[in-house]
C-alpha cells in the first residue's frame, strides 16, 4: 500500500482519472483524538480514535461527479466512481483556484502536552467540588484532544495543507429537585490547546443556585434577555437566510433584498474565519479559496450572502470562500465563524434596567417552527425571572414565541461583553417585549 | 469468505484469551449511494465506501475504546484498548453476561438493490420529484433517494460471533410552497431494511406532501393557550418516543436516586387502556436489529402495561448496574461509536375506541397531525405538529399551522383519556439523536389518542 503523500502527489494523482476531464479536486483529511468520558460522576471510558478519508470531485464535459472512501487501498476505484457519476450531474462552469497561499495553521503544538491522567484528575476535582455544593448532582464530562491534517489537491496545480488542533471540555449536570422538577445545565469550552476549565464550575454553580427557587408568572409580554448561546441559536435562524443555497432556491426572506436596511442600526454581524483562539479557524475553504472577514449585516443593512463556487456561479457573484465539507460530502456554503458587533452597556447594566422580565438560557424545541420566516416557539428549559434588576428564581412550564426577524427590526440592546461559543463570538441581547405563554 | 470475514477470523480467539472482564470487536464494510434533486436540477449525487472498526475492553471496572478505519493491524488496536482500560483502573462499570451465540443474518428483500441500475434509481426519485415540482405555488423541492448495503461483524470475549448482511433504502420528499411572502415547507420520508420495493409506488406520498404544503399557505398560526387535542398516529408515535421512551432508557435512571424513585416499576402512569412497547425484532421496520451492538438479541419489552410502569430499556452496563435482565437496547450509530441505551421500534398499543369515538367526544379542541420535530428534557417536552384543525362538536373546522405543543411528561400521560384502535408505524430516512449520536434508525407509532389540557405556544 502506498503512503498517502505519494497518493496525493499532483503528478501521481492524475494517473487515477480514467478519462478526459476539465478539472478535478481531491480532499484528504485525517485525525487522531483521545476522548475521555465521565458518566454519573465517575470515569467511564478512555478512548482513542484514528480516522482518515478521501473525497474526489471530477468535472467531465462540464458536469461534476463525486465519490469518497475511507479505505485508502481503494483510491483508484473512488476516482472511477466519481467519473461515472458525473454524467448524471448538472453543468457547472466554474473553475478551481490555482494559487491560494496558506498563511497560518489553526494548530498549537501544546496539544501534544495533553495528559489523560492530568485531565482525569482535573475532572475528579471538579466533580468532588460540585458534589460538596449539591447532594445527588449527576455530572457527565467529556474531554477531548485531537490533531488533524487537511490536504487539498486540484488539477490547477493547487496542493495545500494544514494541521489543526482541538481541545474541548463539555460538562452537563442534572439535579432532580422536589416534585420531580428536573434541572439540566450544560456548558463547554473549546480551544486550540489543553487549558484549565475551573471557571465553568463557578458559572454552573451560580446558575444552579439561582434556579432552585421556582417563581410563577402569568402569560403576557415580558422584556427578555438572551445570553450569548441562546442569542446565537436565534440569530442562526436569521443567518440561515443568508446562505447562498436558500437565496438560490428562493426560500430566504432576504431574496432580492441585499443592500436593503432590514434590521435596526445596532445590528452588525460578520462572517469571520479568524476568531482569536478558536479551534474552528481555517486558512482556506474546502475548495481551496482564500478566506476573509466580511460584513454580513452592517448597521441593519443586509450586505451579502455566502456562497461556494457552485452557488457563487449560479447567483453570479462568485465564491465568497465559504465552502465547507468533510471528505464524504460535496462542498456547500457554510459560515466560517459568526461575530456580533458589541453594544454599549455590559450585561450587568442591561439586567439592572429590568423591572420585571425574563432571562432565557436554554430552550426545548427551538427551530421546529417555520424558521424560513423567522418564527420561533419553544418551551423554556431554563429561564429566570428578573425583578427590579435582580434574579428572583427560575420560571418554568411556559413557552416563548415570536419572530426573530421582526424582533431585530425593532428596539433591542446588545451587551458590550461577548463570549465565544464554538465558532461564534456573541453578545447578550435584550428585547423589551416578547410573548410568553404560561 | 468476504474480505471482512477474513480479517475477522482469528480475532474471536484473541478476545477470549484477553486478560480482562469483557471485550468486543465490531467491524463494518459497506457502500452507500444518494441522489438529491431540487426542482429541475440535480442537487447532488454521491457514492462512496466506508470501512471501520472498534475495540472495546472492560478491565477492572474501566472501559477502553479504540476506533479505526485501518483494518490492517487490528491486534495493535486491541492492545491500545487494553492500555486505555488499564490507565485509570478505579471505575465501577460492569456488564450483564449473555449466552454466546454464532449466527449469520441477512436482510430479507424482494428486489436486490445491487440488481437495480443507477438509472432506475435516478428515474424513480425523478418521478416523485416531478409530481411535486409540477404543482402550482411550489417554490422548491428536495427529493432524496438513499441506500446503503454492507456487512457488519460483531465478536466478543464470551465467544459470540455474529454477522449481518444488511440492505437499507428510503426516500425523503420535501415541498416548499410559496405565496407572496409566505413560505411553507412540508416533508415526509420512508425507509426500512429491505430492497427496492420499499421505495416503489410512493406517488401518494408525493401528492400528500404538496397538498399539505399548499393548504398550509392559507392556514393561520394557532393562538397560544390550553387545548384538548386529538393526536394522529404519527404525532402520538413521536410523543411516546420522545416524551416517554427516552425516560425508559435506563442510563437516565440507573445512578440517579431521585429518578429511580420516580421511575419505580409498578407505579401507575396512565389509564388502564394504555400500553407502550419497544420491540427491535420487527423485521420490516426502520428500528429493526437482528442483534444489538453488544451482541444481544432484540426482544419485545413492555414499558407500560395497562397503565402501570412495567419495564425499561437496557444496555449490558445498565442491566448489570440495576441487576435487571438485558433487553437488547445497547445501540450505536456506527462501529466507531460506543453503544448506549436506545430505542428500536416504539409504539402505543391499540386501545378500545374507534377513531370516530374520539371526535364524538370532542366539543372544542384541536386535531393535531404529523410532526415537524420533538424534543424533551425528560420532564418537559415540546413537539411541533405539522398542522392541525379546529374541532367543534366533533366536526373538523379551520386549518392551522405552527401547532407547537408543550407540557410535563407525567401530567400529559395522565391526561390521555381515550385511545383508538388504528395504530400505524412510521420511520423515515432520519432518526433519533442522543449523546451526540444521530441519526439512529428507529420507528415509532400509535393509534389516535385524545389528550386533555395541552399547552400550545403562540400569540394570544
Amino acid at each position: 500500500m502506498k503512503e498517502i503523500k505519494d497518493i496525493l502527489d499532483p503528478e501521481n494523482i492524475k494517473s487515477f482519472v480514467p478519462g478526459n476531464y476539465r478539472w478535478f479536486d481531491v480532499l484528504y483529511v485525517s485525525g487522531q483524538s483521545t476522548p475521555i468520558s465521565f458518566k454519573n460522576n465517575r470515569l467511564h471510558s478512555i478512548n482513542q480514535s484514528q480516522s482518515s478519508g478521501i473525497g474526489v470531485r471530477i468535472n467531465r464535459d462540464g458536469k461534476t461527479g463525486f465519490s469518497y472512501t475511507n479505505n485508502l487501498q481503494h483510491v483508484k476505484e473512488t476516482f472511477i466512481r466519481a467519473y461515472e457519476i458525473s454524467r448524471y450531474c448538472e453543468e457547472e462552469g466554474f473553475d478551481l483556484p490555482g494559487d491560494t497561499k496558506v498563511l497560518f495553521e489553526p494548530f498549537n503544538p501544546e496539544i501534544d502536552n495533553f495528559d489523560p491522567l492530568m485531565e482525569i484528575e482535573q475532572a475528579r476535582e471538579f466533580i468532588a467540588s460540585m458534589e460538596k455544593d449539591f447532594n445527588d448532582i449527576s455530572i457527565d464530562i467529556g474531554i477531548n484532544a485531537a490533531k488533524g491534517f487537511v490536504h487539498l489537491v486540484n488539477s490547477n496545480g493547487l496542493s495545500l495543507s494544514y494541521r489543526d488542533s482541538y481541545y474541548s471540555a463539555s460538562i452537563s449536570t442534572t439535579l432532580i429537585l422536589d416534585k420531580g422538577v428536573r434541572l439540566d445545565l450544560w456548558d463547554s469550552k473549546s480551544e486550540l490547546r489543553p487549558v484549565r476549565w475551573d471557571e465553568l464550575r463557578l458559572k454552573l454553580t451560580d446558575k444552579i443556585k439561582r434556579a432552585i427557587t421556582i417563581e410563577k408568572i402569568s402569560s403576557g409580554l415580558y422584556p427578555v434577555i438572551f445570553p450569548p448561546q441562546a442569542f446565537g441559536s436565534l440569530l442562526g435562524i436569521v443567518l440561515s437566510g443568508l446562505n447562498g443555497v436558500a437565496i438560490w432556491k428562493g426560500i430566504s426572506p432576504f431574496c432580492g433584498k441585499i443592500g436593503e436596511k432590514l434590521f435596526a442600526n445596532r445590528l452588525t454581524v460578520y462572517d469571520d474565519p479568524f476568531i482569536e483562539g478558536s479551534p474552528f479557524q481555517i486558512p482556506f475553504d474546502a475548495e481551496g479559496l482564500s478566506v476573509s472577514r466580511k460584513k454580513l449585516i452592517n448597521e441593519g443593512v443586509v450586505e451579502r450572502f455566502i456562497t461556494d463556487l457552485k452557488y457563487g456561479e449560479r447567483l453570479g457573484v462568485g465564491s465568497t470562500g465559504n465552502a465547507s465539507r468533510g471528505y464524504s460530502s460535496i462542498p456547500s456554503p457554510s459560515f466560517n465563524g459568526i461575530v456580533v458587533e458589541p453594544g454599549d452597556e455590559p450585561f450587568e447594566s442591561l439586567i439592572k434596567g429590568i423591572k420585571r422580565g425574563i432571562i432565557a438560557e436554554q430552550f426545548i424545541g427551538l427551530g421546529q417552527s417555520n424558521t424560513l420566516l423567522g418564527d420561533f416557539s419553544a418551551n423554556l428549559d431554563l429561564a429566570y425571572l428578573v425583578e427590579d434588576g435582580e434574579i428572583k428564581g427560575r420560571v418554568k412550564d411556559c413557552m416563548i414565541s415570536g419572530n426573530i426577524i421582526d424582533l431585530l427590526k425593532g428596539e433591542f440592546y446588545l451587551s458590550s461583553d461577548r463570549e465565544r461559543k464554538g465558532s461564534s463570538l456573541l453578545t447578550y441581547a435584550m428585547f423589551p417585549a416578547i410573548n410568553i405563554v404560561a | 469468505m468476504s474480505q471482512l470475514e477474513e480479517i475477522a477470523s482469528g480475532l474471536s480467539l484473541l478476545l477470549q484469551n484477553l486478560k480482562c472482564d469483557f471485550a468486543e470487536i465490531r467491524l463494518t464494510q459497506g457502500v452507500g449511494q444518494s441522489i438529491s434533486l431540487a426542482m429541475d436540477q440535480v442537487d447532488s449525487i454521491s457514492s462512496g465506501e466506508v470501512v471501520g472498526g472498534s475495540v472495546r475492553v472492560l478491565k477492572n471496572g474501566s472501559w477502553g475504546f479504540v476506533t479505526f478505519n485501518d483494518l490492517s493491524n487490528i491486534e495493535s488496536f486491541v492492545k491500545s484498548a487494553m492500555d486505555c482500560a488499564s490507565l485509570s483502573p478505579s471505575g465501577k462499570s460492569g456488564v450483564a453476561k449473555y449466552s454466546a451465540s454464532v449466527k449469520n443474518f441477512s436482510t430479507p428483500f424482494v428486489e436486490d438493490l445491487k440488481s437495480i441500475s443507477f438509472e432506475e434509481k435516478f428515474e424513480i426519485i425523478s418521478k416523485y420529484n416531478d409530481i411535486i415540482k409540477n404543482s402550482p405555488k411550489i417554490q422548491t423541492t428536495k427529493s432524496i433517494y438513499r441506500e446503503s448495503t454492507g456487512k457488519y461483524i460483531y465478536l466478543n470475549s464470551e465467544g459470540t460471533q455474529l454477522s449481518y448482511d444488511r440492505m437499507h433504502c428510503g426516500i425523503s420528499l420535501t415541498a416548499v410552497a410559496k405565496d407572496g411572502t409566505i413560505i411553507q415547507p412540508f416533508h415526509d420520508s420512508i425507509s426500512g431494511y429491505g430492497g427496492f420495493e420499499i421505495v416503489r409506488h410512493r406517488e401518494a406520498m408525493a401528492e400528500r406532501v404538496i397538498k399539505i404544503a399548499i393548504d398550509m399557505l392559507e392556514a393561520e398560526p394557532l393562538a397560544g393557550g390550553v387545548y384538548n387535542i386529538i393526536a394522529d398516529p404519527r404525532l402520538s408515535g413521536v410523543f411516546i418516543h420522545e416524551a416517554f421512551g427516552h425516560l425508559s432508557e435506563a442510563d437516565f435512571v440507573y445512578e440517579n436516586e431521585s429518578m429511580r424513585k420516580q421511575m419505580v416499576l409498578g407505579r401507575e402512569f396512565a389509564l388502564p387502556d394504555f400500553t407502550v412497547v419497544d420491540d427491535g425484532g420487527i423485521e420490516s421496520l426502520s428500528g429493526y436489529i437482528p442483534f444489538d451492538d453488544e451482541g444481544i438479541a432484540p426482544q419485545k419489552t413492555y414499558l407500560i402495561k395497562n397503565g402501570i410502569l412495567t419495564g425499561r430499556l437496557h444496555s449490558r452496563e445498565t442491566a448489570f448496574k440495576m441487576n435487571e435482565e438485558t433487553t437488547g437496547n445497547g445501540r450505536a450509530i456506527g462501529v466507531m461509536r460506543q453503544p448506549i441505551v436506545r430505542m428500536t421500534n416504539t409504539y402505543i398499543e391499540n386501545g378500545p375506541y374507534q377513531k370516530d369515538d374520539l371526535f364524538a367526544a370532542m366539543d372544542d379542541g384541536i386535531y393535531a397531525l404529523d410532526v415537524i420535530g420533538g424534543q424533551t428534557n425528560l420532564e418537559m417536552f415540546t413537539f411541533t405538529a405539522g398542522y392541525g384543525y379546529r374541532v367543534k362538536n366533533g366536526k373538523l373546522g379551520k386549518m392551522f399551522r405552527d401547532v407547537v405543543l408543550s407540557g410535563n411528561v407525567f401530567t400529559t400521560l395522565k391526561n390521555i383519556s381515550m385511545i383508538a384502535n388504528d395504530r400505524q408505524m412510521f420511520g423515515g430516512l432520519g432518526g433519533c439523536g442522543k449523546g451526540g449520536q444521530s441519526p439512529l434508525p428507529v420507528s415509532y407509532g400509535g393509534p389516535h389518542v385524545f389528550i386533555k389540557d395541552v399547552l400550545i405556544g403562540g400569540k394570544q
